[in-house]
């Protein structure tokens, strides 16, 4: 019987160890017993604004147990509920100190009503319940009105000029870069000597502008290898890049009146790891021995490599990209190279396009506003005023 | 119309993404995180698209001989080596101290470090050969140089204590500077060139 | 041939040797020398320091093997730091190769010195593809695009990420990066949009260009390189590999100093003569 009994009283005491009615003793309070958490005060649930409508803003004032005593609040725990008597549901936490917390898990409209409890080490105090708050969604994120402002001017400014360029023909002065002049040299030295022509397009896949830029001179340098019959060789890095390249070459074999001269293997899925790219075409370098090399497209530490292994095999090499820290390597290394912003305009300009031509115009107008703008701001900032300072701030 | 639909595509999806920079509301944002699911979604795809072109790339090589056609070979093996033991136990393949790991840390591993480490034997003989004084500015920028690479390894630091606090001035004002006028420059060929593509004036990739 | 005219037609070999002995000989006979620590890392050492404890910290591995010379020594020192000030991490990685380097950073410093709990006090989410895509989402809602662990376990069975939902829980982002998907797409897609803290480490090669963030405040700390990890080191108090590898760089840059001083000697003789 007392075995029974023992048993019996074994068992509850686990069961009800285990809904925690019996707290076993292991943990050590580290606060004295004079230590008493004060609960925080909810002082406003604001929507967030700018945003999607899910979101609102708890601000509560601290518990004063934080002034009293340092070091005795852990936590703030943030705890939601869709009316003050249903179940209050924690939504997140916050270090001590910090009174707000921003509850982005809110459907735009609906009631809210929170609680902030003030965590310590063994003690906790829970705020009184605030609400109802809702979220509102906004149409308009009015942080970005100046960046609006000037979306809009360059979008103009490009939009007229290009209306500008197509009444003038296209007839429109835009300076020469001696590099268009070097492609068909490249490519024609690349004929006599009856080798190929090598083409890599960067690192990034078609996401990055600077890979459609490349693309673009790639469908000049792909329509003169048709026309003079010189083999294309281009490995590419992403697989979607591959795909629109070969879209590219093929449309330009097209133009050159040779479509059963492409040939869709010349243009690759070499690998995505960038340096094994980099072994991959070194490779090609080193044993087809391209007579022209070009390298266009955003270009990291490998750009180097690639310069110096092209240089040794004697190639005629063609740089250009838009990243600003690889362009020293490319200018040493390289017989021309195109220095960031002509990367963009090289396949517009080469193209000789009205439309084209335009918007490289209206770009560079742009860029003469910018320049003033900062030079006005430079200015303002100096006499006191700032407006101009702020006006494209997101924040 | 095998040109318009995909050019009326690019229109809508070019000037929604720019809208919904401003516009924040739930169902813009909603159908603007779906667009970039499926965007995820395509890329994930393309991953085999890429395997796939790799390996008949190569194998056209093997079947016809081509110049080289050993290391096309060996691109296969390894790559099926790669595969197999990425995939045959499952997740498990990926732990620690299984084949995969092996091959990864002690195969690839150093060869990427190879490849990566050639940059110092390039910099150095780019350096000797093309560094030179030819003019006063070419001087200044040489000077530069110096003191940075100074400034960066301790050493530098031996000779004169002032080499790193120079270097930061030097990285801080004159490189962010002329990094700046050329970044704004290329932000605006971004620009435009971003607007060529959405109105439809830049379309050499289509056929 | 005299000897300008010898030097001046020097086989590029000879110099790859002398860069091979200039690198590699202080790692037989080291020096020792102390490194000075600079600004833009004592800024992210600080950050980290000034951070409020349980704070969350992501750690984006977004290099491969052969950046890890590089990188993997300030990954392995700043979380240390992270869990000395017992922060959480967030690890995750927009390059597939990195992965197992995440893994076994974490495996090295989380779990055999700290003795940390998986999923509480860090989690692992592994290789995410989409680049500036997946950030956009990673900041609006970090379940959604992070469903299940590098493990496979859900998201929601991780206890750590019951607070943790959306850019706002992140107190800093640290990139590691050597490339693309990397420190462009952290500032331009995660950082312009939510406006958190981030910082960068970066090739020594790529360092320079994140100067004008760090003037901007869209950077609140940049690693630039070894030199940048091994001052890192420094600071959290640790000799690690980068610390033992500046012997070697102090070599390797004294070498090409003189290799330029060199070339321009060379430059100027032949001038003169002509």
């Amino acid at each position: 019987m007392k075995l029974l009994v023992a048993i019996y009283v074994a068992i509850v005491s686990l069961v009800l160890f285990d809904v925690g009615l019996i707290q076993a003793d292991t943990h050590t309070p580290a606060e004295p017993d004079s230590v008493k958490i004060f609960p925080p005060k909810i002082t406003a649930l604001k929507d967030t604004p700018n945003d999607a409508g899910t979101s609102i803003d708890i601000l509560w004032e601290l518990s004063p147990s934080e002034s009293l005593f340092p070091g005795a609040i852990i936590e703030y725990q943030i705890f939601r509920a869709s009316s003050p008597e249903s179940t209050f549901e924690r939504v997140g936490a916050v270090p001590a100190g910090v009174s707000k917390f921003s509850d982005g898990g809110t459907e735009p409209g609906k009631p809210y009503w929170y609680k902030v409890v003030a965590v310590g080490d063994s003690q906790q105090a829970a705020s009184e319940i605030a609400g109802p708050g809702k979220s509102v969604m906004q149409w308009f994120d009015r942080r970005r009105k100046g960046v609006l402002v000037f979306v809009i001017l360059i979008c103009t400014l490009i939009a007229v000029f290009i209306e500008v360029a197509k009444a003038k023909k296209g007839k429109m002065f835009l300076r020469h870069l001696p590099v268009f002049d070097a492609i068909d040299e490249a490519i024609g030295r690349a004929t006599e000597m009856g080798k190929k022509v090598l083409y890599i397009m960067g690192q990034s896949d078609v996401d990055d502008p600077q890979t459609v830029a490349s693309m673009s001179i790639l469908a000049r340098v792909a329509e003169k290898t048709a026309a003079y019959g010189t083999k294309l060789d281009v490995p590419c890095v992403w697989p979607m890049a591959m795909s629109m390249a070969r879209e590219t070459v093929k449309e330009s074999f097209l133009r050159a009146g040779k479509p059963d001269a492409y040939k869709e293997d010349d243009i690759y899925y070499l690998t995505s790891d960038q340096f094994g790219y980099v072994a991959g075409v070194d490779g090609v370098m080193m044993r087809d021995r391209p007579a022209a090399n070009f390298y266009l497209g955003a270009f990291y530490a490998e750009s180097l490599i690639f310069a110096e292994t092209g240089y040794t095999t004697g190639a005629i090499q063609i740089a250009g990209t838009a990243m600003v820290d690889q362009l020293p390597f490319f200018v040493v290394a390289c017989d021309y190279t195109l220095i960031g912003e002509e990367l963009y305009a090289a396949g517009a300009s080469l193209s000789g396009d009205p439309i084209q031509i335009g918007s490289i115009r209206g770009q560079d107008i742009a860029k003469a506003i910018f320049f003033f703008y900062i030079i006005a701001g430079v200015v303002l900032k100096l006499a006191g005023i700032n407006w101009l300072e702020t006006l494209l701030r997101l924040d | 119309m095998r040109l318009q639909i995909p050019l009326a595509i690019i229109l809508v999806m070019g000037i929604f993404t720019l809208v919904t920079a401003f516009i924040p509301a739930k169902p813009i944002a909603d159908v603007n995180q779906l667009l970039r699911n499926w965007y995820i979604g395509i890329i994930t795809f393309f991953i085999f698209l890429g395997t796939f072109n790799l390996a008949r790339v190569n194998i056209n090589k093997i079947k016809r001989r081509r110049r080289d056609w050993g290391y096309s070979f060996i691109l296969l093996g390894c790559l099926a080596l790669m595969l197999f033991l990425g995939f045959y136990k499952g997740r498990a393949s990926t732990e620690e101290g299984q084949p995969f790991m092996y091959l990864y840390f002690n195969v690839q591993f150093p060869l990427g470090a190879t490849m990566y480490s050639l940059l110092a034997f390039f910099v150095t003989s780019a350096s000797f050969r093309a560094f030179r004084a030819r003019n006063k500015e070419a001087l200044c920028l040489l000077l530069a140089a110096v003191i940075i690479m100074l400034g960066r390894v301790p050493v530098g630091t031996a000779i004169w204590k002032g080499f790193p606090s120079v270097t930061e001035w030097i990285m801080n004002y004159p490189n962010a500077a002329a990094k700046r006028g050329i970044s704004l420059g290329i932000d605006l060929g971004l620009i435009s060139m971003a607007l060529r593509m959405i109105l439809g004036i830049e379309r050499s990739y289509m056929q | 041939m005299s000897v300008i005219e010898k030097l001046s037609k020097l086989d590029r070999r000879y110099v790859f040797l002398a860069v091979a002995i200039a690198v590699s000989l202080p790692m037989f006979f080291p020096l020792g020398l102390p490194v000075e620590v600079t600004a833009p890392v004592k800024q992210l050492y600080d950050v980290i320091e000034e951070l409020p404890e349980r704070s969350v910290v992501l750690i984006s591995i977004d290099y491969d093997p052969s950046g890890a010379p590089e990188l993997q020594p300030a990954t392995l020192a700043i979380l240390r730091h992270c869990f000395k000030r017992n922060l959480r991490v967030l690890v995750l990685g927009m390059w597939a190769p990195g992965v197992p380097l995440g893994m076994k950073a974490l495996d090295e410093v989380a779990v055999k010195e700290f003795n940390k709990k998986y999923g509480v006090d860090y989690v692992n989410f592994g290789y995410r593809p989409g680049g500036a895509i997946f950030l956009v989402n990673l900041g609006r809602d970090v379940h959604d695009v992070c469903r299940t662990d590098v493990y496979g376990t859900p998201v929601d069975e991780l206890p750590m990420m019951r607070d943790v939902h959306s850019a706002k829980d992140i107190a800093l982002v640290v990139t590691m990066s050597m490339g693309v998907p990397g420190s462009d797409q952290w500032i331009f897609y995660y950082q312009a949009r939510y406006r958190g803290k981030l910082a960068t480490a970066q090739t020594a090669i790529g360092a320079p260009r994140y100067y004008p963030y760090l003037q901007t405040g869209q950077l609140v700390g940049l690693i630039g390189g070894m030199k940048g990890a091994a001052e890192y080191e420094r600071l959290v108090k640790t000799r690690g590999f980068a610390s033992i590898g500046m012997d070697s760089q102090s070599a390797a840059h004294m070498l090409i100093i003189g290799l330029v001083v060199l070339g321009n000697f060379i430059f100027w003789m032949e001038k003169r003569k002509k």
